[in-house]
């Protein structure tokens, strides 16, 4: 028994929430509380009836409406069948779709994560008095409508924009450079987008990185670039993980971008999925495509949850990995 | 939600015990899905004006006894009865209890003053009052100065005297306080320890306090009740406690502890002598036993006198059966620790290890390897009971890691 | 760590490119809403305010912001009336299977808003809640409701739970714990929020895209589809007048809770 420990282990594991009534021995008279079943279901009944009807109904209802059959003119034949999937599937248009979203989805994660990693690595660091005000200015972004920002990024890529005006005026360009309505400006202007999110997540998963582990390694001989690379860089890798899954999984899914910097000539799932639904009407199809999106996102997850789980061996050591 | 409209009927207390203020019959607290009850079936009472400190390890349910005379957890079974009345069905908030937590449990957003006046708004004070009373506990508290800070603007010592005095403002039948001075570091949690007795006995109210801290057991409450696994081991006073465990848990628990595994060999008069393998025969004070019995002696460290081995000393292990029994053994090491000595000496030749505690100073020191005389005081040596899975002898064995005090606490203890 | 100058100075600059690259569209639209021309160019050629009256001008965007306000503002109301509770529920009770209730709590974050955005409009159309505001309203509940779990879980796990039995000890009854002690604790995690939902709300795009329509269009969408074909200052000033609408948000909920908190992943 030494000094130092706390009644912390004393609190037995129980209801957080006050008393409970006791099991109904005799002559135990407890104090009359609300059973902490009845009052959970009361509590989350409201917000459990608004998830239902506005998230968990939909997505049922999108899965039925890829079995149904699109016919001409928007016209939809309730059915059951896998017509419409094997349709999708055995169109190379739709394939040349996923396979551009992959794509954009593979070089948006990676243009982020190079970029996004100097930053958070120095906010998580800097002992600056300006640390905050930084942080705020790398992260605001993310609360910044991103039509606003995509709007930017068309004044700054675009033909007449700040780029091609600036070759221009310097003369080292005879014509503007292809910046806007293809993939390229689409990944310039993701990669923007997305930064905020990936910072946010690696600084969260930095947790391991300490100041004296780099003094450690700098004080046993290790130069600059070897800490970087036998510390720094291993001790991080849960948060750039987290923060590739991020930034994946949102590109791979996002919209207004691949619209509107898109021009119309950058086809990816998610303009794929509007156009069908909206623009031609076919249901059935543009649920198929959500569903593929869908499972895409499964299999992105599930990867991470495996790559996660390798990391967190190494650092615990146990075979078996805990979650 | 509802409450009991009334509370509940008056109950007298039960025949055998004793009248107090507070008194707790057979309280039990079973998890469900755990094993084992927390706390299992504690009797005992509080005197008026008196403050029982519940002593015990992590896990001992002493911090469940006090939540459930709280009311913040209802008991499997037993009873909660103050001045005989049964208050067991009572829900916490008519309970009327003052309660001062671990963790100070202040609101973060009231002022000290707004947190103090919030048990008097509850009982709906008038403002006048109100404003009275709050100023009145907070000088208590000597924190009359700072009515309008905000609570993130104290220091922890700061924090627990606001708490008390928003404890102790509704003037509540019973002060509760739950491990009040683990959070402060040593040197305020003297000052406060202090500060805790005052103002309960300038009050004069009824108080229970729970710690794990066998000090400040001993030196703030009347009375101490040692919890173990649930079960009260004993209550006494501090006194009673340190010098006459019940048992071996409180032995060792409340302050640091020889036990010396042996047979009981005989009675001599009051006192119970008992063959201890390596030592030899010892008398000892306690509840007699019959001989043959297996038993133990306990010895603290600091009441064995020390003394250089002379050629002509009397011979090592030969009890006088009266007040001293000269024992020879060798020192292992001394440890200096500013105030004390501490040694380690093996009796005999391949006798029991003893922890001895000397002050350090006027005495001569003995290096290690030197030989030693051991004695002590006859009211030093109390007889206690075996260990429980007693194989014969084996506790009693050379370098038995029984010898080896319980509660190495980094001071060295006298009530 | 980094004592060699010239390595400080590489870092600097490297950060600085880095901070210019990640807010060269708001500076950008900062300046383009200034410029005096009728087209979009950079950089501007003359300075005026003009842009800041077309946008009070276009009907369209008039609409836009009355429809998302209205939008915003009930999405904010229900989504606080039915997350503040289940957010109580999960970090105040114990019952069984609360983590699963959790995750299903917050598996919404998970689902793209693409996908959201066509489930919706299968399940609205027939009803039909489509262009209507009940429609948009209830179609951005369902992606503000996680968050506000979330912001108000994390406030009310913050909150020292002992205060509340303090509460209790000292002759408050459930109800007034709640009221007096419970909610005040976690304040600043209701406002933060509140500023969450009421922004992802008002800027929600692609999900209002498909339950939206002529009738009620909100900015996001009025401002999209005017991108689309048109570019001129106008919407820079749009998008300034929206940027310092999120930077106000920005340092309330920094001041009220610490942005990190209420955005981590």
């Amino acid at each position: 028994m030494s000094g130092t420990a706390t009644a912390a282990g004393d609190t037995v594991p129980g209801p957080k929430g006050g008393p409970r009534t006791a099991a109904s021995g005799d002559g135990a008279r407890a104090p009359r509380g609300p059973r902490p079943g009845r009052t959970a279901l009361f509590l989350l009944a409201p917000g459990a009836l608004a998830l239902l009807f506005t998230y968990a109904m939909p997505l049922v209802w999108v899965v039925r409406m890829a079995l149904n059959e699109p016919l001409d003119g928007g016209a939809i034949r309730q059915t059951l069948t896998f017509g419409t999937f094997t349709q999708v599937l055995r169109d190379g248009h739709y394939w040349k779709v996923i396979g551009q979203t992959l794509q954009l989805g593979v070089l948006v994660t990676v243009f982020t994560l190079l970029l996004a990693y100097p930053v958070a690595l120095f906010l998580a660091r800097t002992t600056s008095r300006w640390r905050s005000l930084l942080m705020a200015l790398a992260v605001a972004p993310l609360l910044i409508s991103s039509v606003a920002r995509t709007f930017g990024w068309m004044a700054i890529l675009g033909n007449q924009g700040l780029i091609n005006k600036t070759l221009q005026a310097l003369a080292l360009t005879d014509g503007p450079l292809p910046l806007a309505n293809n993939m390229t400006g689409v990944v310039i202007a993701s990669v923007e987008i997305y930064m905020p999110f990936a910072i946010l997540a690696m600084i969260s998963g930095f947790g391991r990185l300490e100041p004296e582990l780099e003094r450690a390694a700098a004080s046993l001989g290790a130069n600059r670039l070897a800490v970087l690379r036998r510390v720094v860089l291993p001790l991080t890798l849960p948060g750039v993980l987290t923060a590739a899954l991020l930034v994946f999984v949102l590109s791979l899914s996002g919209y207004v971008t691949p619209r509107l910097i898109g021009g119309g000539r950058v086809f990816v799932l998610a303009t794929e999925i509007y156009d069908e639904a909206i623009t031609s009407l076919n249901w059935p199809v543009a649920a198929v495509l959500s569903v593929l999106l869908l499972v895409l996102f499964g299999i992105v997850i599930v990867l991470y949850q495996r790559a996660q789980r390798a990391l967190e061996r190494r650092f615990t050591g146990e075979k078996g990995a805990s979650r | 939600m509802a409450e009991p409209t009334a509370p509940a009927a008056a109950t007298p207390a039960a025949g055998g015990s004793p009248a107090g203020h507070l008194t707790l019959e057979g309280l039990t607290k079973t998890y469900p899905g755990q094993h084992g009850a927390a706390v299992r079936g504690i009797d005992l009472s509080v005197e008026r004006g008196s403050m029982l400190a519940v002593l015990g390890p992590s896990g001992c349910g002493k911090s469940t006894t006090l939540r459930m005379i709280a009311g913040l957890v209802a008991p499997t079974a037993g009873r909660v009865l103050v001045d005989g009345r049964d208050i067991t069905g009572i829900p916490v908030h008519r309970r009327d209890m003052g309660m001062v937590f671990q963790s100070y449990a202040l609101f973060p957003h009231l002022d000290v003053a707004r947190n103090v006046a919030f048990g008097l708004e509850m009982r709906k004070v008038s403002r006048s009052e109100r404003a009275r009373r709050v100023a009145e506990a907070l000088d208590l508290v000597r924190l009359g100065h700072l009515a309008d800070r905000r609570i993130a603007q104290l220091s922890g010592g700061q924090q627990q005297r606001v708490a008390l005095a928003r404890a102790l403002v509704v003037r509540p039948t019973l002060l509760l306080l739950d491990e009040p001075l683990s959070n402060l570091d040593a040197q305020l949690r003297g000052e406060m320890r202090d500060e805790i007795r005052r103002i309960q006995q300038e009050t004069g109210i009824t108080a229970v306090f729970v710690t794990h801290d066998q000090h400040e057991a001993l030196s703030m409450a009347d009375r101490v009740a040692v919890l173990a696994q649930g079960r009260l081991e004993q209550i006494g006073t501090p006194e009673d406690v340190y010098e006459r465990p019940a048992g071996r848990f409180v032995a060792r628990f409340v302050g640091r502890a020889n036990l010396i595994e042996g047979t009981v060999a005989g009675a001599d008069g009051p006192r119970t002598v008992v063959e201890l393998p390596g030592v030899g025969r010892v008398s000892a004070l306690g509840e007699p036993r019959p001989a043959g019995a297996r038993a133990a002696v306990l010895l603290r460290p600091h009441r064995i006198a020390l003394a250089p081995a002379t050629a002509d000393g009397p011979a090592a292990g030969v009890p006088d059966g009266s007040s001293a029994a000269p024992l020879r053994g060798t020192v292992l090491s001394a440890g200096y620790s500013g105030e004390s000595l501490a040694y380690r000496i093996r009796v005999g030749a391949a006798g029991p290890v003893l922890d001895v505690e000397r002050p350090a100073g006027p005495e001569a020191t003995h290096a290690p390897g030197t030989e030693v005389l051991l004695t002590w005081d006859a009211s030093a040596a109390r007889l206690v009971d075996a260990a429980e899975d007693d194989r014969a002898g084996a506790d009693s064995a050379p370098g038995a890691a029984d010898a080896v005090p319980a509660a190495a606490a980094p001071h060295g203890v006298t009530p | 760590m980094n004592t060699h100058p010239a390595g400080r100075i590489l870092r600097a600059v490297l950060l600085t490119l880095l901070y210019l690259f990640l807010l060269a569209p708001i500076i950008v639209v900062f300046v383009e809403s200034f410029d005096d021309s009728t087209y979009l160019r950079f950089p501007p050629e003359g300075f005026t305010l003009d842009a800041y009256r077309q946008v009070f001008a276009n009907a369209d965007f008039r609409s836009g912001i009355q429809v998302s306000a209205v939008t915003a503002a009930v999405t904010t109301l229900l989504a606080l009336v039915t997350g503040v509770p289940a957010a109580l529920a999960l970090t105040r009770l114990r019952f069984r299977g609360r983590d699963a209730v959790e995750s299903a709590f917050l598996s919404p974050l998970l689902v793209p808003h693409i996908v959201l955005g066509l489930a919706l409009l299968v399940l609205f159309a027939p009803i039909p809640l489509t262009d209507t505001y009940w429609g948009l309203i209830l179609a951005h509940l369902g992606v503000t409701v996680p968050y506000v779990v979330r912001t108000v879980s994390a406030a009310l796990a913050g909150a020292d739970p002992r205060a509340e039995e303090a509460a209790r000890t000292l002759g408050a009854g459930r109800f007034t714990v709640l009221r007096r002690v419970t909610l005040p604790a976690a304040l600043p995690g209701l406002v933060s929020g509140a500023i969450i939902a009421f922004l992802l709300s008002f800027d929600e795009t692609v999900i209002s895209l498909f339950v939206s329509g002529q009738s009620t269009r909100p900015l996001p969408v009025a401002v999209l589809q005017y991108v689309e074909y048109r570019s001129d200052p106008s919407i820079a000033a749009l998008s300034v007048c929206l940027v310092l609408l999120s930077v106000a948000a920005v340092v309330v909920v920094e001041r009220s809770l610490g942005l990190r908190r209420s955005l981590r992943s």
